[in-house]
């Protein structure tokens, strides 16, 4: 379907997206859920097209695309696996912090990484510290020219694989949220040790580790701003972030509508009629387009916001939240609809649907984004 | 809460609590992760009188009626969905068809061995090319002389494989449709009945689901079940009363799914308390307790008109519809609550979230709930 509210330059990506994803994700999203391990090829074809990096600027090496963009290319991600998905858009946060914060030398070293097809790693969150960031008991100590940094970070994604990192630490306990800073880690350096696999229900193929920094010693000027800083930066980067989450997970409801739709085609009823033909399950199958445009159309609402310079806080939230919604109301009801063969692993929407859950939970709880909203609703 | 048990019904809920977490509890996540039929298990629920809870005690049944019937199930899918789904089919598929449907010489021969534990029932319905629905029938059974003879290929068929005894449902006159359909008693070990593959599900693993081939399957004409041109009515029926065993399994998951997400809640302390207190995490547990309260309480009142012999397909119908409406959304919700813990695969949280969405798809039923639901209300 021909978009129009997008330009031809913004088709052009979405469409090499959209071949890429048939081509080299796909064919290979089944057997890459079993098997449960990180897709690196499909991460180095990602690099021969351009997209590994999409959120660093021209003047860094990167293509530099403006948010919808940057969007348009999730949503397919999103559509073929939502692990890969995971992945890129994990990259592309990581580097977040940098736009937000970052100075000439520090853009120079995070963005000189991607471009070369490094990977890029975010650290915010704790055993302790889930929705609750400013409980960080990572701690960051001045010692000369360097900050020396110790703790243990978890639910890290990519950070097995990693060349950089954004890692959060408290330069001052007793300052809670207040005392929260941002640090520049590069996998080399010694004491940073990558802990435990998770073994997750979905998104099987995306890489979360544990993080343990043993008195990793980096140079004081890897902090990203000021001290302090850390929980402001943490949250505009998640604003920025969060568009892209809700992307993909429209491309995972896409996807799930898709596959019913296909055998709502042709599986037969009882009576050797395809069973698209039954009100119930036609009326089904558009009450799910409905929440899939709608969904779409919120995001991109978003994105406008942001492009153009607007306050965009509370759209962002309201798009996280409701995408990821939708994509675990669509991916279920998929799966109800095609019944035993939507169950089996012959089906893909049974993986759609244990991916989609982890949306309504990562890159901050929808139960976080409702209280941004309402924060925003009642403080303002 | 009291559910005016009687005090046999009390015991055999509670001999059943104490059986599934003394012997299916330990078990549950392996069963889960190898995905293999435990054998061993199914004898010792056959030990307990689990395997002929409510069939009649002149062919060895505990005959105990469908609501005791009804609480093991939930208390079994309080650790495993895979086991009670086993029992289930074995029992409120096959067994009550047999004992619903069968002549006396049926119910003598396969009955008493169904309760020991001696065989294994299964249903086989579903084929490849017609899913959800009951679909297109390409499974025929032609007569020869004294004897039926089966071809075609059954497909989702639970326990398959492991069942000695099978419900088979296939077409004995195929330019009737579906009227032509007819149900027959095919032993697992039948010559040309062969498993073409085991098929790898997202939940209710080791529950074994598979591909079944019969290829010239000769039986005795003793084996039709009912009369010709039956099979539909016998579907109906077992699906039906299965249906309510199965909204006790969604309340047996989702119970001890909350259960697990309020102790989490409890334990799990950001901004400095527990999330269980906030408001946003109550709500979502009180909304759980609520649907779960109330599916119960339909599901045993469907029970007891099953024991009763009373038209229960609406009752049946109503407890399929409210149990897929609340069951996967609980389990949402629980996963949410318990967030990246319960998100692992490691988690009970998130093998519960796999679970439940096996037993609240379309198992192949006949009509939708909402269509029985209607029928019942305009006619």
């Amino acid at each position: 379907m021909l978009d129009l509210t997008i330009t031809p330059e913004q088709q052009k990506i979405q469409q090499l997206a959209r071949a890429f994803t048939a081509q080299h994700i796909i064919p290979v999203d089944r057997e890459w859920d079993e098997r449960g391990g990180f897709h690196e090829f499909i991460l180095a074809e990602n690099k021969k097209v351009g997209l590994n990096c999409m959120a660093v600027p021209v003047e860094y090496g990167g293509p530099g695309y403006d948010s919808v963009t940057q969007s348009l290319v999730a949503e397919e991600w999103g559509y073929g696996c939502a692990a890969f998905a995971t992945t890129l858009s994990g990259n592309g946060l990581s580097s977040y912090p940098l736009a937000i914060a970052g100075t000439e030398e520090q853009k120079k070293l995070y963005y000189s990484r991607l471009v070369n097809g490094g990977m890029g790693g975010f650290a915010l969150t704790e055993p302790g510290a889930g929705s609750d960031a400013g409980s960080c008991t990572t701690v960051a100590k001045l010692d000369g020219d360097e900050w020396v940094i110790n703790g243990t970070k978890c639910f890290a994604t990519t950070c097995g694989y990693a060349s950089i990192m954004v890692v959060f630490a408290s330069t001052d306990l007793d300052k809670g949220v207040k005392g929260l800073s941002a640090f520049i880690v590069e996998k080399e350096r010694e004491g940073v040790v990558v802990g435990a696999e998770e073994h997750k229900m979905g998104i099987r193929s995306s890489n979360t580790v544990e993080l343990r920094l043993k008195n990793v010693r980096v140079p004081r000027t890897h902090l990203l701003g000021k001290e302090g800083d850390g929980m402001k930066i943490a949250m505009k980067t998640l604003d920025m972030a969060r568009p892209i989450v809700a992307s993909m997970s429209v491309g995972v409801a896409r996807r799930a509508l898709d596959e019913a739709i296909q055998f709502a085609k042709t599986y037969l009823d009882v009576n050797g009629k395809p069973i698209g033909r039954h009100q119930a399950v036609a009326f089904k199958l558009a009450d799910m387009a409905t929440q899939v445009e709608a969904a779409r159309q919120l995001v991109r609402n978003a994105l406008r916001l942001k492009d153009v310079g607007m306050p965009y806080t509370k759209e962002a939230a309201m798009a996280k939240t409701f995408c990821t919604d939708t994509a675990m109301r669509v991916t279920s009801e998929a799966v109800e609809l095609m019944g035993q063969y939507g169950y089996s692993k012959d089906s893909i929407v049974e993986k759609l649907m244990r991916d989609a859950k982890v949306t309504q939970i990562y890159e901050g709880t929808n139960q976080v984004q409702r209280i941004v909203i309402s924060g925003l609703l009642l403080n303002s | 809460m009291g559910y005016a048990f009687t005090e046999e019904q009390e015991l055999i809920q509670q001999n059943a609590r104490e059986f599934t977490q003394e012997c299916i509890e330990p078990m549950a996540a392996e069963i889960d992760r190898t995905a293999l039929h435990p054998q061993e298990l199914v004898q010792s629920l056959a030990e307990q009188g689990f395997m002929g809870m409510f069939l009649p005690g002149e062919y060895d049944g505990a005959e105990a009626g469908f609501l005791s019937y009804a609480l093991i199930i939930e208390e079994i899918s309080k650790s495993s969905g895979a086991v009670a789904s086993i029992l289930n089919q074995h029992a409120a598929m096959a067994a009550y068809s047999i004992n619903t449907w069968g002549s006396k010489e049926q119910k003598e021969q396969y009955l008493p061995a169904m309760c020991s534990g001696e065989i294994l029932g299964a249903f086989a319905l579903a084929e490849p090319d017609a899913a959800p629905g009951v679909g297109e029938h390409k499974v025929t059974a032609c007569k020869d002389g004294d004897t039926y003879v089966l071809n075609g290929r059954k497909c989702y068929v639970a326990n398959g494989g492991a069942a000695g005894i099978y419900v088979v449902f296939a077409l004995t006159d195929p330019g009737a449709g579906l009227k032509g359909m007819s149900a027959f008693l095919v032993a697992g070990d039948a010559p040309g009945l062969s498993v073409a593959r085991t098929i790898k599900k997202m939940g209710l693993r080791g529950c074994q689901s598979a591909e079944i081939i019969f290829d010239n399957v000769k039986i005795p004409q003793s084996s039709l079940l009912g009369t010709e041109g039956a099979g539909l009515a016998i579907v109906a029926k077992a699906q039906a009363a299965a249906g309510v065993a199965e909204g006790a399994m969604v309340v047996g998951i989702a119970q001890a799914a909350m259960d697990d997400a309020a102790k989490y809640g409890m334990q799990r302390i950001q901004f400095k308390q527990p999330i269980a207190r906030f408001p946003a995490i109550q709500t979502m547990l009180a909304e759980m307790a609520t649907n779960i309260h109330m599916l119960r309480l339909a599901v045993y009142h469907a029970a007891r008109l099953i024991e009763n012999e009373k038209p229960f397909a609406m009752e049946a119908a109503m407890v399929k519809l409210f149990a897929a409406r609340i069951g996967q959304n609980a389990l949402i919700d629980v996963v949410q609550i318990e967030g990246g813990y319960g998100y692992s695969e490691d988690m009970a949280a998130s093998r519960f979230f796999r679970d439940i969405k096996g037993v609240v798809i379309k198992n192949g039923s006949v009509d939708f709930p909402e269509t029985v639901i209607a029928k019942s209300l305009l006619d």
